[in-house]
């Protein structure tokens, strides 16, 4: 094995970043007709080409983005966008919470990359590598984290790309019926983390609330929606004082306990 | 006004995703807060898919002729008994194509 990282990458580090890269495969492939859409999408209701693309390259937030572009179409307000923003992406801070053992020992550049990349399928991947080991278990391995995040970021620009192409030549690629992907893709990640009683009347309440908004254009919806499904599923937990942080599953919640002495 | 919502909202994303990864940043968050946030990703995406699904042309449409809902049953169902993201959305995406 080689160490004279400075001329060029050892093998090690290599095949690390290419199993990352083949292991978010899957899932970048998934993503491809939502990157489409975000592309299409941003040109319809009248960004710019350039502007399009950099959502997606400078935000790299698939949901915010296109919960964004639906606001900026329904001509509702800045601050009201921000929020909802917020609060999309306010799960990745417990996907931070439970890395942080891993990542925040490592050298400034690497926080700020893995950071950045740190998305849904990020985490997804980080954790089937460990299988059920908490993160004090397993050798973290950032080549393998940088090589999936960073696929997954070009996977995403390009999708992006295409539908920015795609949607100058081509027509209504709106009624394509792209938006299912979202529905897929979602459907996918959260059905397996219903593993309490407490997390399907969260989804149970959140979906309900979400219909009902869609239903009478309520904008805030989305919030309504969200905020009242996770106050539900935690209002249940204390009262039928269900576990909090079950050990044997691989959801965000488990991986913090752990990691104790940095909630203290 | 487009790039000030893309930078600032690039902002917020960054900074959720980085902010508990700088080891200089003392964890404050209460017992009650990370419970609150360990319902933030099921919440937020089911809102956000809901919709999709059951509301795809701005009405209602509880019907197994709404191919929107009949894919998500399908794909519900390989979810729950697969447990592989990669075999339930494109197979839920496949038939979703071939019925749309």
């Amino acid at each position: 094995m080689s160490t004279t990282q400075s001329i060029s990458i050892p093998t090690s580090k290599m095949k690390s970043f290419l199993s990352g890269a083949l292991a978010v495969m899957p899932l970048t492939i998934a993503v491809i007709p939502w990157g489409i859409l975000a592309g299409s999408f941003a040109l319809e209701i009248g960004l710019t080409a350039v502007e399009s693309q950099a959502m997606s390259a400078i935000i790299f937030a698939g949901s915010a983005q296109l919960v964004a572009l639906g606001m900026i179409k329904a001509g509702i307000g800045f601050s009201s966008i921000l929020i909802t923003t917020l609060l999309i992406t306010s799960r990745h801070l417990l996907y931070a919470m439970a890395m942080r053992s891993q990542i925040s020992p490592l050298p400034l550049k690497w926080r700020l990359g893995l950071g950045f990349l740190l998305t849904d399928e990020l985490f997804a991947i980080s954790n089937q590598a460990h299988g059920g080991d908490t993160p004090a278990q397993y050798q973290f391995d950032r080549w393998y984290a940088l090589g999936g995040g960073l696929t997954f970021y070009i996977g995403w620009n390009i999708a992006t790309l295409l539908g920015i192409v795609a949607g100058q030549s081509i027509d209504n690629l709106g009624e394509l019926g792209l938006d299912f992907a979202i529905a897929a893709t979602f459907i996918a990640i959260v059905v397996p983390t219903v593993k309490k009683p407490s997390i399907l009347v969260c989804v149970l309440v959140s979906l309900i609330l979400a219909v009902v908004c869609a239903v009478f254009a309520i904008q805030a919806g989305l919030l309504i929606a969200a905020i009242s499904g996770m106050a539900a599923g935690m209002a249940y937990a204390k009262l039928t004082n269900e576990g909090i942080f079950d050990t044997d599953t691989d959801t965000p919640c488990a991986d913090i306990a752990p990691t104790k002495e940095d909630t203290l | 006004m487009t790039w000030l919502i893309i930078i600032s909202m690039a902002a917020v994303v960054f900074v959720s995703r980085h902010l508990l990864l700088e080891p200089k940043i003392p964890i404050r968050l209460s017992k009650n807060t990370l419970t609150f946030l360990s319902y933030s990703a099921p919440a937020v995406l089911t809102a956000i898919l809901a919709p999709i699904v059951f509301v795809p042309e701005g009405e209602l449409a509880i019907s197994l002729y709404n191919p929107y809902l009949t894919c998500a049953l399908v794909a519900t169902v390989l979810a729950y008994i697969t447990r592989n993201t990669l075999l339930t959305t494109v197979l839920s995406m496949g038939l979703f194509f071939f019925l749309y």
